[in-house]
């Protein structure tokens, strides 16, 4: 009876070590959109809002200040990620969008050398939005949205040393 | 060869066209200061030339075609050399315009068929962004009917030749006010274009549309809008995967001055392993008994290699000037070494020896630079 309790004990001791605890899930890496915090968009956007921001088809927000996406460099396995899983499409796919909106007057949204410079850029742009991963936030700006809840740390460049 | 020579009448709203393009350049510095945080890409073909500071992005186009098609010398021209010119006016506005200088070099081809170089404002407006979902043009755009009149740049294009539905029927160019956006529904978005046309009184530069040049062909049907009003819509699931869409017109020709209607479907779909897309076109209208203009064309492309492309197309159409019925059958090839770079060559080939678009082989080299 004795060496029952004993066991009881211990495995309640140790059932939150086995089970998923709320610490572990807000450490995950996540693929957000972030906008500035001082400087707020008169805009509530969505999902397809924000793709359309984008694709430039949405070019001002509600009170008229134009919207500025920005990128991060073609071959980054973050800008893949973001433009599979936000807008949609694969990288040629973009490339061949991206050619026929040039045609039209349209131009790609800009693009930066790194996560850090995203942050710096549109913590200071107005109207500006960018996308990073979760370990570069701070508080300079603020997530519009969460494109993706989990995403490879390694790959997400977190842990890299700031470029800027 | 052939120099261009440019009537009087076309040398004004030209002359006009690059004084605005030399002060939007000489007064773009006065933006300067507050885009010091810019970091842009470098130059890439097919992307233009831009200048952050400035809002400016110069770039363009240009292709070298060559025809040789039934009862005609085999010719090589420039067909476009373009220059595009965008700048961003403030927040809210936007200059776009298109300068092209269409057969400027000419080669080969008997003395009587040369084509005369035009050097044409192609496009030349202004954008309002007026709210996230309303977008307004003012001045000479391409006509939103189809999906290939917006978009009909030789390096963007499959082919060398232009299906007659996308061309033959209506003016390619309108010159008058548009509201054009994009909605979302359950994920899916509808682009939209509303345009009223009033190309007597606001055309910019008397270029001429002419109905069956892109075909090959120099017949002297022209099809510029005297006035005109119409409407597009397309929709299209995520990703671009699948488009639909539908544009309704109505217009009035300068001459002959008649009246027509207009409607016309359009399509595309990309799979893995190869896409499809067609157009096509009815219209009713001009002089009493002339038969309805009606046709269109499915195109299939299969990636052969990774920038190899095996492009099929079968186009019917029925003109009502002269009254015939043409199929068109063409077999092309698409190569795209690296972006903004095509060489294409083709085969057309039809049920009957056509004036409108004669069977032959056709080539091109493009570039967007």
């Amino acid at each position: 009876m004795r060496s029952h309790r004993l066991a009881w004990i211990a495995a309640l001791t140790l059932l939150p070590l086995a089970a998923p605890c709320p610490a572990a899930s807000t450490d995950a890496v996540r693929l957000v959109v972030i906008a500035s915090a001082s400087q707020p968009l008169k805009l509530a956007p969505d999902r397809d809002d924000l793709r359309n921001i984008y694709l430039k088809k949405i070019f001002i927000d509600d009170d008229g200040r134009r919207l500025i996406p920005v990128n991060l460099p073609p071959g980054t396995p973050l800008r893949a990620l973001f433009a599979s899983r936000l807008i949609g499409m694969g990288e040629p796919q973009l490339a061949d969008y991206w050619n026929r909106q040039y045609f039209q007057g349209v131009s790609p949204p800009y693009v930066l050398a790194s996560q850090q410079a995203v942050v710096r850029f549109v913590a200071t742009t107005p109207g500006a939005i960018g996308y990073i991963a979760s370990c570069h936030l701070d508080e300079r700006v603020r997530v519009l949205l969460v494109v993706d809840p989990a995403i490879d740390p390694a790959a997400a460049g977190c842990g890299e040393p700031a470029a800027h | 060869m052939k120099i261009p020579d440019m009537p009087p009448a076309r040398r004004a709203p030209l002359a006009a066209a690059l004084l605005a393009g030399c002060m939007l350049v000489a007064t773009a510095g006065a933006h300067a200061a507050d885009t010091d945080a810019w970091s842009t890409a470098p130059y890439s073909l097919g992307q233009g030339l831009y200048f952050p500071a400035q809002g400016l992005r110069l770039g363009g186009y240009a292709n070298l075609q060559y025809y040789d098609v039934a009862n005609e010398p085999p010719t090589l021209n420039t067909r476009d050399i373009s220059l595009f010119v965008t700048k961003d006016l403030g927040s809210r506005a936007q200059l776009f315009t298109e300068l092209d200088a269409g057969d400027a070099v000419q080669l080969g081809g008997s003395h009587s068929n040369r084509k005369h170089g035009e050097l044409d404002v192609e496009r030349l407006y202004v954008d309002y962004r007026a709210n996230p979902w309303l977008n307004l043009r003012l001045g000479k755009f391409l006509t939103p009917v189809g999906q290939w009149n917006q978009v009909h740049a030789d390096p963007l294009t499959w082919t060398v030749s232009r299906p007659l539905a996308t061309s033959s029927a209506f003016a390619r160019h309108a010159a008058g006010a548009m509201a054009f956006g994009t909605v979302t529904t359950h994920g899916h978005d509808l682009d939209y274009w509303l345009f009223a046309d009033d190309s007597r009184d606001f055309d910019v530069g008397p270029d001429q549309d002419r109905a069956y040049a892109a075909s090959g062909t120099d017949l002297p049907n022209r099809n510029n809008f005297r006035h005109a009003f119409g409407g597009r819509v397309l929709w299209h699931a995520r990703g671009d995967r699948f488009t639909l869409g539908m544009s309704v017109l109505g217009y009035r020709l300068d001459a002959p001055r008649q009246s027509y209607r207009l409607v016309g479907l359009d399509f595309g779909w990309s799979g893995r392993y190869f896409s499809l897309d067609g157009e096509g076109i009815y219209r009713e209208g001009g002089s009493p008994g002339q038969p309805a203009e009606t046709g269109g064309f499915v195109e299939a492309e299969v990636p052969l290699a990774q920038r190899l492309y095996l492009v099929g197309r079968l186009e019917r159409y029925r003109t009502s000037a002269p009254a015939q019925t043409v199929t068109l059958r063409t077999l092309a090839l698409n190569f795209r070494p690296v972006p903004g770079l095509v060489f294409k060559l083709e085969h057309r080939d039809g049920n009957r020896s056509t004036e409108l678009a004669p069977a032959g082989w056709l080539a091109s080299f493009a570039v967007l630079f």
